[in-house]
């Protein structure tokens, strides 16, 4: 059987880090959440990881300086942006740092966990509990 | 203040109805004349008569004026005969015997002599007289009519107390009736009505209240209560005399008008009519000639003041007052409140005395006569006021002040500032004075100034809600985004062969959590959004530092700009607007935000924090790490429509300041030795 994915859960808002990790541990998955990003890139958590979902807009450093700064760093981990901002250049630099995907709150379920099944790949995603 | 003619009313002169010769500057000297001055028509019926004449003859003025002379004479053929030769030979003297209302013959030594008009013909007569020395009269050494000579004279109708009348004589026979007939001696005096009254008696009593109300009222609103039974007395003597001339006189005791006046009652010659005449001392120290001369100025300096006044005799609640604080009563305001009837006793009891030309006016009467009521009227509207007056009195206060409101006779309701004059405790005369002010107008020019005031103020906040749009959405976007992927959640909880129940309770009760949150939030920019008055609730400065954050929060954050929060404890809460206060936090912040917005390098810092200052007051204080304000700019950021921005209105600032001043505090503005704005502002503390 394979491993569990894990996915980790970059926001500065806790009703939304705990509403997507419900939504990943229904769906099957890990989860594991932070607060902001240096509390992400402070841990062990970059490389265990198997795709990050993180806010833009936090305080301190941004979810597009987290990207910046994994690529710069030389991770190829999926990262899905997930955020509220309507920024068409925020935008394309996201998707030209090599994100996953660009998705706006409120997200729907199904297109986030597409997103997230495109990331970690078909065969390592768990089959749907309970059914 | 008689207001029906001001010219006239305005040198005190009530009109003399029962004078055909106008009040010109004869009857005036002749008033304090010490000889007896008498003027005539040809026809020889009296025209005037003056104090010296009542003195001498013993006859009122009341009951000679429009009467003939013959009246008084023993040989009334020889009269006639006289009169014609006077007015023939233009002058006359001699002895000539008169009737006193006592009986008694008097001799008198008179000069007649006739004024004619300039046609030629006879205009009147005037008589001159005095006690004859041969009659064995010493010859007075005062030369001015003492007060008590000049009687204060009443002509009463009983007619309709016949057989009250009767009853009494019928009880006079009777053992141990005193007490009832006592009674019925007042109940008599209240049913008298005053036909007429002299100058004297409406002085003394009328209260300036003006012959024209004393007539047609009971006596008993006028006479003295001490001695009311005692004039019932004397009517019922008078009515039931055998003879009809017959005078009836009695001692009173001071009643703290005359002193020791001594009342004469005597039956006139319309049926059911009586006359009485009051002689006695002004009980004042002051000399009659003088109270006449100084109350002359007071009422013309009273009649043309431009403030509306009322003159109120509210002596009686003045004793009941005392009664009140006999009993102990300390809390006068809480008396009333058990006791309303009083106030209603107040309002249709309490009197006004006089009014002037202004309240006239106010008011919008016909004349004086229309306000010379019971002070009800004035407090028509707003009867709460009448309350406070009479707390005012009750407490010793000098005088008292409310603005109120009060109906005018149109229907018309204005917006008065009333100021009461309270008599001084122990004073002479009892009088109470109002005084109203329009202040309609002001009133409706104020309340124009504070929606003006309120329109801008609202007009600012939603122009910082436009600044804010990204930011408010954000705010209630983020719920929004946590309810959406709970409730997604709970759904495949749900669909699962064997839901669930344990995971979807948790989630559901995080969606409330979520929806309540967002709920709030939309309450707070309902606040900055709605056009309201301003209103003063107890309110915690920190509170509203923290609300105003989340207005600006994203735009902090989203800015990556720091902020640092210093917030005292313990600080007292205070009575504030709290929509107005956030509004003030909520514009330095932004301006804070996009101050260091265009500062392209350095510290990106807001400090922000509250603490109270050594007065007791509220402080906040900001310092940011923008460029700071040009010190040419600094007197003037606080003017209206002063901006350095292109979108601007310049309108922030400005409304912070007029905020600020309206809950009595100030704001200023400066640069940090380190660079960067330092705004400040200070609110004094309004216990809740």
């Amino acid at each position: 059987m394979p491993k569990t994915p894990l996915v980790a859960v970059v926001d500065d808002d806790e009703a939304i880090r705990e509403a997507l990790c419900d939504l990943l541990m229904v769906t099957g998955l890990a989860c594991s959440t932070f607060d902001s990003a240096p509390a992400f890139l402070s841990g062990d958590a970059p490389g265990h990881v198997d795709c990050l979902i993180t806010d833009v807009r936090m305080p301190g450093m941004s979810g597009l300086d987290l990207l910046e700064r994994m690529r710069a760093g030389g991770s190829d981990l999926p990262v899905i942006m997930l955020t509220s901002v309507l920024d068409p250049s925020a935008r394309a630099r996201a998707l030209d740092l090599g994100a996953q995907a660009w998705l706006t709150k409120p997200v729907a379920d199904d297109a986030l966990l597409d997103e997230l099944k495109a990331a970690i790949g078909a065969e390592d995603w768990p089959d749907e509990p309970g059914h | 203040m008689n207001a029906a003619s001001p010219d006239e009313a305005a040198v005190s002169a009530p009109k003399e109805p029962l004078r055909a010769v106008p009040r010109a500057s004869e009857p005036d000297i002749a008033e304090f004349a010490s000889e007896s001055v008498i003027i005539f028509d040809t026809d020889g019926a009296v025209h005037y008569w003056n104090p010296a004449s009542e003195a001498l003859y013993g006859w009122p003025a009341l009951t000679m004026i429009g009467r003939g002379i013959g009246h008084l004479s023993t040989r009334s053929e020889n009269e006639r005969e006289h009169w014609r030769m006077l007015l023939q030979e233009g002058t006359w003297q001699g002895v000539v015997s008169r009737r006193t209302p006592s009986g008694i013959h008097i001799a008198v030594d008179i000069r007649q002599y006739v004024r004619f008009a300039q046609d030629g013909s006879p205009r009147d007569v005037i008589e001159y007289g005095r006690q004859s020395l041969s009659d064995g009269a010493v010859p007075a050494a005062d030369w001015h009519i003492p007060d008590r000579l000049m009687a204060a004279s009443w002509e009463i109708d009983v007619s309709a107390s016949e057989k009250l009348i009767a009853t009494i004589a019928g009880l006079r026979g009777e053992a141990g009736a005193e007490g009832q007939l006592n009674a019925r001696y007042n109940e008599l005096v209240k049913a008298a009505r005053i036909v007429n009254v002299n100058e004297r008696t409406m002085r003394l009593v009328g209260g300036n209240r003006g012959r024209d109300l004393m007539i047609g009222q009971p006596v008993a609103g006028f006479w003295p209560l001490e001695s009311r039974a005692t004039l019932g007395e004397l009517i019922v003597d008078a009515m039931t005399s055998k003879t009809a001339d017959a005078t009836y006189r009695r001692q009173l005791p001071s009643d703290g008008i005359l002193r020791d006046p001594l009342v004469t009652v005597w039956r006139a010659e319309t049926p059911g009519r009586i006359y009485a005449a009051v002689n006695g001392t002004v009980d004042d120290d002051r000399s009659y000639m003088y109270l006449r001369a100084s109350e002359a100025r007071y009422r013309k300096l009273v009649h043309h003041m431009p403030v509306a006044l009322w003159q109120v005799d509210a002596s009686h609640m003045g004793r009941i007052y005392n009664d009140i604080r006999a009993s102990g009563v300390t809390d006068f305001g809480a008396y009333l409140d058990e006791h309303p009837e009083l106030v209603e006793l107040a309002a249709t009891t309490v009197q006004i005395t006089d009014v002037n030309r202004a309240a006239v006016q106010m008011l919008g009467g016909a004349s004086a006569i229309d306000l010379m009521r019971p002070v009800g009227y004035l407090f028509t509207v707003n009867r709460n006021a009448l309350h406070n007056v009479m707390i005012g009195r009750f407490n010793g206060q000098a005088s008292h002040e409310e603005v109120t409101k009060v109906e005018t006779f149109d229907g018309r309701v204005l917006d008065v500032r009333m100021s009461v004059t309270y008599p001084k405790i122990l004073a002479e005369l009892d009088v109470t004075i109002f005084s109203f002010e329009d202040v309609t107008e002001r009133m409706s020019m104020e309340a124009e100034i504070r929606q003006l005031q309120a329109d801008f103020t609202h007009a600012a906040r939603i122009s910082t809600l436009g600044e804010l749009t990204t930011s408010i959405a954000h705010e209630i976007n983020q719920p929004l985004a946590a309810i959406v992927t709970n409730a997604e959640t709970s759904l495949r909880w749900l669909s699962r062969d064997y839901p669930n129940v344990e995971k979807v309770k948790a989630l559901t009760t995080r969606v409330a959590a979520s929806a309540r949150r967002a709920s709030d939030i939309v309450q707070h920019i309902r606040g900055m959004a709605s056009k309201r008055q301003p209103e003063r609730v107890a309110t915690d400065l920190n509170e509203i530092v923290q609300e105003s954050l989340i207005f600006i929060r994203h735009e902090i954050e989203s800015q990556s700009i720091g902020i640092t929060t210093d917030l005292a404890r313990g600080l007292p809460s205070t009575m504030a607007d709290r929509i107005q206060l956030q509004q003030v936090v909520v514009n330095l912040l932004i301006n804070s935000v996009q101050a260091v917005e265009a500062q392209s390098e350095g510290k990106r810092e807001i400090c922000i924090g509250t603490h109270l200052t050594d007065a007791g007051g509220l402080a906040f204080t900001l310092r940011d790490t923008g460029p700071g304000i040009p010190p040419e700019d600094l007197a003037r950021i606080f003017e209206g429509f002063f901006t350095t921005k292109e979108a601007g209105m310049g309108i922030g600032l400005a409304i912070c300041q007029s905020i600020i001043s309206e809950h009595g505090g100030s704001i200023t503005a400066s640069n940090h030795p380190g660079g960067g704005a330092q705004l400040h502002f200070e609110i004094p503390v309004e216990a809740p």
